[in-house]
Order: C-alpha cells, then structure tokens, then sequence
C-alpha cells in the first residue's frame, strides 16, 4: 500500500515535470486566478475569461492550451507554498481539494477562495453553473450561447436514445498510473451519466463514483462495451495490451473488438461539451444505429 | 580516530544547524527576504496587524515547519540513542521495534473512526491515540521477543518480531485508508510518507513541550546507560535498578516517537544513522550521544526538509523520500565499515 502510494506520486510529479516548469507570463492582470478545478477551467476558457488565470491543477487538460499554464500539481495534494509562489489573489475550486492543512493554512494566509454554486451533473445544473460563471466573469453573452448549444446538442442525443432497440452494457476503465490497478467508473459517477443519455448503461455498481474492483466481479459483468480513459490506453500500446489486464480478455467487449479510447476530460465532469460528448460516446456505444 | 572534544563538535553542531534553519526559513517556493523576516517579527513584538503576505507566509507557515523540524528530528534522534543503548544493539531504532508503525495505526484509526469513539480531547486527541497505538506495537514487539528457554533478549528474535509487528500494523493502515472516506484517506496517505507542511503553532508547541522533557529525563538517564553497556549483571551489580530502567527508557521512547510521529507522519532512518554517525566520530559515551544526537538529528530533518521543498521547486516532496534517499547509502556505508565499537 505503502509502496503503490510512493509510486504513485513519485510518477505524477515525474509525469507533471514538465507542466511544472511552465513560466508565468502574466505580470500586470489584475487579478491573478489559480483555479483547481477541471471544470471550471474548461468553462472559463469556453467564456473566453481566461486572461486572468495565472495557474490550474493537473487534472485541468482542456482546452490543450491551458497546458501551457503553470500547474500547481494534484488537486489533493496540494501543498500551499506552491499555490502562493504564483501570488494568487484568488483560488478557485470546487471542494475537491486537499490535504485539509493546506486548505487550513490558506484559510489563515486570507487567501480569498471561491467555489460557485454546487449544481447537480445534469443539463439543468450545467446550465446554472455556466450561467453563473458567466455572470461572475462578466460574460453573460458567452454563457448564454453556450448554454444554446449545449442545450441543443443535448436533445438531439436524447432523441437518438428514444430510437435504439439494444441498451450496450459499458464499462468505463480508468487505467491508472499506479502499475496494474484499474479504477472501474460506476453507477455512481457522471461519467454514469453521460452513459444514460448516450442509451447505454453501466456495467458495475458500486457505493463510490470510481472503484478498484475485483476482476472477477469484472468477467462477470461482462460488458458490450469498454471505454478505456486517454492515459491507459496509450499507456497499453494503443489498447492492444488490454487483455493483459485481469479479467477482460473473457468479456464480450474484448471478442468483439470494442474497446475505444475516451479522453477523461469528456468523461468525468459537465461542460459545455458535454451534449457533444454524448453524441461522440453513441458513435462507440450504437455503432450500427447512428445516424 | 582520535575523538574531538565533546563541547567543541556541540558547538559546530549548533552552529550549523542554526544555519541551516535561517536557510530553510528563507529559502521555499516562496523566497522569503532576510527583511521581511525581520518586519514580521518586529510587527509581532510591536503588536501591529501584518499586512504583508510574505510576512504572513512566514510566520503561519514558514517558522512553524522549520521549529518542527527542529524538535522532530531531535526527538527521532535521541529515541534512536535510547534504543540502541538499551539493547546494546547498534542497528536497532524505534521504527525497528514498532514503534512508528504503531503509532501510525493509532493516528489512523483515529482519523477514520474519530468520530465514532465520541472521544474529544481537543488538540491532544491525535497524540495520545498515536501513543497508545505505539505502546501496543512495542509491548507486542518485546513480548514476542521474549525467548522461553532463557530470559535474554535475543536481537535476532527482536528484529525478527519488529518485521512481524510492522507488517501487521501497517496493513491495519493501509486497510483503514482502504475503508476511508475520501478526506480521511487523503490525510492518511499524506501522513504515512511523512511532511512538515502541515505544521502549525498548536501543533509545535505540543511536540516543543514533550520533546522537551523526554530529552531532559534521558539525559539524566545517560550514566545508567553507560553502565548498562556493560551488560545486564555488571549494571546490576553497579546498583542500577534494570527493569525500572528499561521501563523508563522505553517511556521516554515510546512518547517521543508517538508524539512527533502523530504530527508530521512516519519519518524513517533518522533515529538509525544520527547516532551511528556520532559514535563513529564520538565514541559510545552516552552523555554525549543524547544531546549530540538532539543536535544532530534536529540538523538531518531541517536539511532534510529543506531539500524536499527545493529539489522540484515549487512542488514538494515528502520529507520520508528524502530520509530515506539520504540514509540507505549512509547506512550501507556504515554497514561496511567496522572499524568503530559499539
């Protein structure tokens, strides 16, 4: 346990050297934003808001530009002398942070901290929070053509699930960068939603959004369908190495060949993508009832 | 080699680690000039409300990590002395014996089931389940290490059984981060590769106190130790009450080591190479051991610290990569060379 924890960090402050070492153009904006959450980087960067951003998380990977920003390493490990070296003036983030001295410290400093308003992963709830992003920032025009699209991709990708006949059984793989773990999205998670509307469902259930499971508890679900996420896929020579993990080569997803790589920014949180993502997932999910 | 006198290699010790601590003050993510430092301890003694961040940054964060530092190193160092002399054993130290591991458990089990025990005793909650689980863990130890057939301590039997120990209180943790919810996982997972970036004033002032003391009654305990290298009857025959002895000495052990442990994680290979290293260049006279072994210690873990804030600046590293990077080869070296007596 030990051990896989130390590689594990070992290897995302190796894999995020790079990111680390990006320097801070910014020097005369006013306000000098460290945002930690993917989510609202990428809707930021949607309302076109993004010049006062001065630093993200790591998990924060779209749109590919925000990767040239500095980051501030993992979104609960953080440590507070790496947030201040880039002297925010504010931090914004989405309760999903931690270690929670860090967040006692930075409480203290009178860092100020901001998390907009906490909105179900729904259209409805997307909806409001760009809204209110938008209204923050200034970019309520912005916000509201977002919303349209989003609303608009949205309903079609219902209307296509109204029409398919079979209901694929998916399984969400999160190959982690810990060696030979795999994390198994469930019922439990967005990623669970997004699924829904694409006229799909969750292979596993389980209490928490993401899971080690068995691998037996895996062969058994035996699912239609994997969805395997961006860094274990070309991690896994291109998906060719999957049956390699314990557990797959027996499902049906594996026989039939229908394993597809998924970015894990489409998957894990809503944006203004999202009505977008869902029609790219029923492309992979009802290859033969697509329009 | 000829030993250099006791007071003149204190005074060097001193003098560099109060070096390395005005270094370690200044130098982070954040540079902290030598002015700023000066205006935020004026403003504390005048009294005034600080309104610079840096200022703010070094007297919340900074000074609190570096004091930690500080006394959490002491406090490994001296437990390693006294555990080494207790059982005349120079490769023994309080992680060997369960002690951290012990303690780990404790802290865990308080993070993940806190709650639950309905138990408040504010600030002091997470040392003291930290001790217990520490005293648990070394009473096992020494327990199963007690041989049938006669009543020596065999220090194969006892690194034997402290593998055992750890092995279990360590999979308790790690099956506790496995129950966890998600912030409670998170904290464990922290702490069990060892940090000083959670420190804070409370937390310094529990650890400055206990240390304190601990050290205080072991350096009064420094002769018996002497006399117990010896051996067991000799000691005894010298007048020296040997199982009050052993019992005071693992005390003093086991609150040290529970107490820092608790608040800044396990932090390994400090206690095993600071007084290897001193009684390589010292001798093995413990009245010196104990109070070099503070000074040294204190230095390993500031220096220590100091490299884990600087090496991927401005990410962090756990300072227990760091022990451990430093100490394997020091300790490989010293394994090799056996040309010192314990």
């Amino acid at each position: 346990m030990k051990n896989s924890t130390l590689l594990l960090l070992i290897s995302l402050v190796a894999s995020s050297c790079g990111r680390f070492g990006n320097t801070d153009e910014k020097t005369d904006s006013q306000e000098r934003i460290v945002c930690i959450s993917k989510q609202y980087a990428e809707i930021i960067y949607a309302l076109g808001a993004q010049k006062e951003v001065v630093a993200v998380d790591l998990s924060s990977t779209y749109p590919p530009e925000i990767k040239a920003l500095p980051t501030i390493g993992y979104h609960r490990a953080l440590s507070t002398e790496t947030i201040l070296a880039m002297k925010p003036s504010l931090i914004l983030h989405d309760n999903n942070i931690g270690p929670e001295h860090v967040v006692t410290q930075l409480k203290e400093l009178q860092i100020p901290m901001k998390t907009f308003g906490n909105y179900t992963p729904t259209i409805a709830g997307t909806d409001s929070l760009i809204r209110e992003m938008g209204h923050y920032f200034g970019k309520e025009k912005q916000a509201d053509s977002l919303c349209v699209k989003l609303h608009k991709e949205a309903q079609e990708a219902f209307a296509h699930s109204k029409h398919y006949t079979q209901t694929p059984k998916v399984l969400i793989i999160h190959f982690g960068r810990a060696s030979n773990i795999y994390l198994v999205m469930t019922k439990n998670s967005t990623a669970a939603k997004l699924i829904e509307w694409a006229g799909g469902e969750m292979a596993v259930d389980a209490e928490k959004g993401m899971k080690q499971l068995s691998p037996e508890v895996v062969a058994a679900a035996n699912p239609d369908i994997i969805l395997l996420t961006d860094f274990g896929y070309d991690r896994l020579n291109d998906g060719k190495e999957i049956d390699k993990l314990p557990g797959i080569s027996s499902t049906k997803a594996y026989k039939n060949n229908q394993i597809y790589r998924i970015e894990e920014h489409d998957l894990v949180y809503t944006g203004p993508r999202t009505g977008e993502n869902v029609l790219r997932i029923q492309e992979l999910i009802h290859p033969d009832e697509t329009h | 080699m000829k030993p250099i006198n006791n007071r003149i290699t204190g005074l060097a010790l001193l003098a560099l680690l109060l070096c390395t601590a005005l270094l370690s003050a200044k130098l982070g993510a954040v540079p902290i000039s030598l002015q700023e430092i000066k205006n935020a301890f004026m403003h504390l003694i005048n009294g005034n409300e600080i309104i610079e961040l840096n200022e703010r940054i070094f007297l919340q964060i900074r000074l609190p990590r570096v004091l930690m530092g500080i006394f959490v190193g002491a406090a490994l160092a001296v437990g390693g002395v006294l555990t080494q002399a207790l059982f005349r054993n120079p490769i023994v130290e309080p992680g060997l014996i369960g002690t951290s591991s012990g303690a780990a458990f404790g802290a865990a089990l308080y993070f993940v089931l806190g709650a639950t025990f309905g138990s408040n005793w504010g600030e002091w909650t997470l040392p003291i389940a930290a001790c217990i689980g520490g005293t648990v863990a070394t009473v096992m130890v020494l327990f199963l290490a007690q041989s049938k057939n006669d009543h020596r301590r065999g220090v194969a039997s006892l690194l034997l059984s402290g593998i055992a120990i750890n092995a279990l209180f360590l999979s308790g943790v790690g099956f506790l981060s496995y129950i966890a919810r998600d912030p409670q996982a998170r904290s464990i997972t922290f702490w069990n590769l060892g940090t000083l970036s959670g420190s804070y004033w409370e937390a310094l002032y529990i650890v400055l106190s206990v240390t304190s003391i601990c050290i205080w009654f072991s350096l009064r305990l420094a002769k018996q130790l002497n006399a117990l290298m010896l051996g067991e009857q000799e000691a005894q025959l010298l007048g020296i009450n040997i199982p009050q002895l052993k019992l005071m000495v693992l005390c003093l052990n086991v609150i040290m080591v529970a107490v820092s442990t608790a608040f800044v994680g396990v932090i390994g290979f400090v206690g095993l190479i600071v007084p290897h290293f001193l009684r390589m260049i010292q001798g093995a006279d413990n009245r010196f051991l104990l109070w070099g072994g503070a000074l040294l210690g204190a230095w390993v873990l500031t220096a220590s610290d100091l490299l884990a804030r600087l090496l991927l600046a401005p990410a962090e590293l756990p300072i227990g990569i760091v022990t451990s990077l430093i100490g394997v080869p020091v300790f490989i070296i010293l394994l090799k060379r056996t040309n010192y007596l314990f």
